[in-house]
């Protein structure tokens, strides 16, 4: 599925758990894994860097360390299509003192404008750990059918445990309260028909697919879908949160951050986002 | 303080039943014929008011409505506040998300559908002032508020529609919905600058201030006046009564905004609508709560308005056919022209963005609320009044419909070429 990741270095105190973590999705994808450095190329961040990879991988073939200098999103970005990658490894950032992390300015622009999938990485372990339970976004986008069947074949080979797709119904306040002119019975109905059309979306998507292995809660939520998927992921505990990028980003999008940028600033768990 | 006296309160209270009884009856009637209950309540008004009851049996009008001055006072009070909070919830139900999310396309459709609507409004009166009813005053501020009349739209009706057509969902009802969103928020702060501007000497320093204001008060209200509710949602949310702490101190803070744009010089039913836009965007505020609070004012307050209207006014005196006619024909040339145009610009079919403009043509409640104030400020007579609470009941009634036909025209012309 993802035959070759490139993991993004930049020497933190992090950086060995990072390619623990992206040794262990060569392992499972059986790919291969391109280090990428933007900065001075130095023997003794070389020598660092070779202890390390020695530590964690026993077939150093499978591995390639690319220094550049430049600018580092576009840098990044300009490596990952030549080398055609197609999963970006990144780092994300812990607030001080909390136990919150987020996306520097530098990995939001490689996410926004990346050719390939992103999986950002909140807190990365030398005991690496697998993903066990994944909650991928449901809700009605042109994206979403391609984003839950490239999230499930992630979790069969991952071997995700638990699989939660979750899809909010759009304005619910504004629609309940105008189908709140009918009956009593009119009432109930209408709030059932809603909860039922978005699991219907869902289980339509899922049908076509293979869920071999795979156990699968579809939940339906009301609100705004990218603060709903936020709450849910902290509710349940989440490891991992599957999502599409559907917009280039405006000017507009900067001033007012909506959707993926809600996310993006407060993460709630590692994130793939598809592309 | 004053009180009202023993009978006066007794006259209250059977007016506020009567009209609650009697917008029920006519709601439920309405929606028996898939109409919005506005059109029945405003038909309950006209029923109690004026125009029937005052003809009919003018004693029985006159002991109900006309014979006690302070209860009168009173009951206006009561329709102040609905007022105020049928704007918060038009600002409740904006999801600033949605509108951003929906990308160019729906910019372009509320764009056009603000612009060409408020030009066909704008130019009309401005020519034929006269025929418009315009007597004294400023034509520029008339003329502009009939373009601003002509440019909203009614979010609800809308929402209905597209429900009842299965299209909420689609790519088409939610740009539907989003373009009327963002063409409301502009139109009502159109309004509030030319309300505030009723009685003043429209000056290019005065309009630049008063823009400012009202442009002003509105960024920072969807930035600073939100980040601040998402602070304290939760903890409301979290500590107090549920939903009963956070609809109080929701409608608190309404009042409050209301009382404070009126206190600056903009009209109180701004702060209302722009207070509703941030807490509904707020993160925190539940779609449960926002559900509830509808229903209040939908139903105790929504209705003693909207009778209110009919008796006020005389809708038989006050009734010009050929006024209401070209009222009716600008309102639907300008949205349905305009937000065609948008749709074909966004690269909509011919039959899909007819559709659009159909939809986005209904007018509803917000209508009948922006002519009342527009009436109660001397902007407009009595005559242009019912007509634009004419053209806005038919537009809702027709939105469906119309746009019903105009897809199943576009199905057929598919199918035909396929």
């Amino acid at each position: 599925m993802y035959s070759k990741v490139a993991l993004a270095i930049a020497f933190s105190p992090r950086m060995e758990a990072l390619i623990a973590e992206a040794r262990r999705l060569i392992g499972i994808f059986q790919g291969e894994l391109v280090l990428i450095h933007v900065g001075v190329k130095t023997p003794e961040l070389e020598s660092t860097l070779n202890e390390i990879l020695k530590r964690h991988c026993s077939d150093l073939k499978r591995i390639k360390t690319i220094w550049k200098e430049g600018k580092p999103a576009k840098t990044i970005l300009k490596t990952c299509e030549e080398e055609q990658v197609n999963l970006l490894v990144l780092g994300a950032l812990k607030k001080e003192g909390l136990l919150t992390y987020y996306l520097g300015s530098i990995a939001r622009k490689v996410i926004r404008k990346s050719p390939c999938s992103v999986l950002t990485l909140i807190d990365p372990k030398i005991e690496t750990t697998r993903f066990s339970k994944v909650v991928i976004n449901g809700t009605q986008l042109e994206v979403t059918p391609r984003v839950i069947e490239k999230g499930l074949k992630f979790c069969q080979v991952e071997g995700a445990g638990q699989i939660h797709i979750l899809n909010e119904i759009k304005l619910y306040g504004l629609q309940m309260a105008t189908a709140g002119e009918g009956s009593e019975d009119e009432v109930s109905t209408t709030r059932r028909k809603l909860v039922q059309e978005e699991i219907k979306y869902v289980q339509e998507i899922l049908d076509g697919l293979d869920q071999t292995g795979l156990r699968i809660n579809i939940k339906v939520t009301a609100g705004k879908w990218a603060v709903e998927l936020v709450r849910y992921c902290e509710s349940i505990e989440a490891d991992l949160l599957i999502m599409g990028d559907e917009n280039g980003y405006s000017f507009i999008d900067r001033i007012f951050p909506h959707d993926l940028e809600d996310i993006l600033s407060e993460l709630p768990c590692n994130l793939l986002i598809v592309k | 303080m004053e009180k009202l006296a023993h009978g006066e309160v007794v006259n209250l209270l059977i007016q506020l039943a009567v009209m609650l009884i009697a917008a029920r009856i006519f709601a439920e009637i309405a929606q028996k014929f898939k109409q919005p209950a506005v059109v029945g309540e405003i038909l309950a008004g006209i029923l109690l008011g004026p125009t029937i009851l005052g003809g009919v049996f003018p004693e029985l009008f006159d002991s109900l409505f006309k014979s006690n001055a302070m209860t009168n006072i009173a009951l206006d009070g009561y329709i102040q506040i609905s007022v105020v909070l049928l704007l918060f919830i038009a600002g409740l139900e904006v999801e600033l998300n949605l509108v951003l999310s929906q990308g160019k396309r729906a910019l372009n459709i509320s764009f056009f559908g603000l612009v060409i609507p408020f030009a066909f409004g704008f130019t009309a009166p401005f020519f034929f002032a006269e025929f418009f009813g315009f007597a004294e005053g400023n034509k520029l501020l008339f003329s502009l508020f009939m373009g601003t009349a002509m440019a909203i739209s009614a979010l609800p009706v809308i929402v209905r529609t597209l429900m009842d057509l299965n299209l909420f969902k689609s790519r088409m009802g939610m740009m539907i919905v989003s373009a009327a969103m963002v063409d409301d928020i502009i139109g009502w702060m159109i309004f509030s600058i030319i309300l505030s501007f009723m009685g003043k000497e429209a000056t290019t320093m005065g309009l630049g201030y008063t823009i400012l204001l009202t442009v002003g008060f509105a960024i920072f209200m969807v930035t600073v006046g939100k980040s601040l509710i998402n602070k304290v949602l939760p903890w409301v949310n979290k500590r107090l009564a549920w939903p009963g702490g956070l609809i109080s101190l929701s409608l608190s803070a309404c009042f409050l905004a209301a009382a404070f744009t009126e206190y600056i010089g903009i009209h109180a039913i701004f702060g209302a609508f722009i207070l509703g836009v941030a807490i509904g965007d707020s993160d925190h505020m539940p779609e449960r709560a926002k559900e509830i609070i509808h229903q209040f004012v939908n139903n105790i307050f929504a209705p003693v308005f909207f009778v209110s209207i009919g008796l006020k006014v005389n809708f038989f005196t006050n009734f010009d056919p050929l006024l209401v006619l070209v009222v009716i024909i600008v309102a639907y040339a300008g949205k349905v022209i305009g937000c065609g145009f948008g749709s074909l610009r966004g690269g909509l079919g011919k039959w899909e963005s007819m559709a659009i403009g159909f939809g986005m043509n209904a007018r509803g409640a917000m209508e009948i609320i922006l002519g009342l104030i527009a009436l109660e400020n001397g902007l407009i007579n009595e005559k242009l009044f019912v007509a634009l609470v004419v053209m806005a009941l038919v537009t809702s009634m027709t939105s469906g419909p119309l746009m019903k036909w105009a897809l199943k025209k576009g199905e057929a012309t598919e199918k035909n070429l396929t």
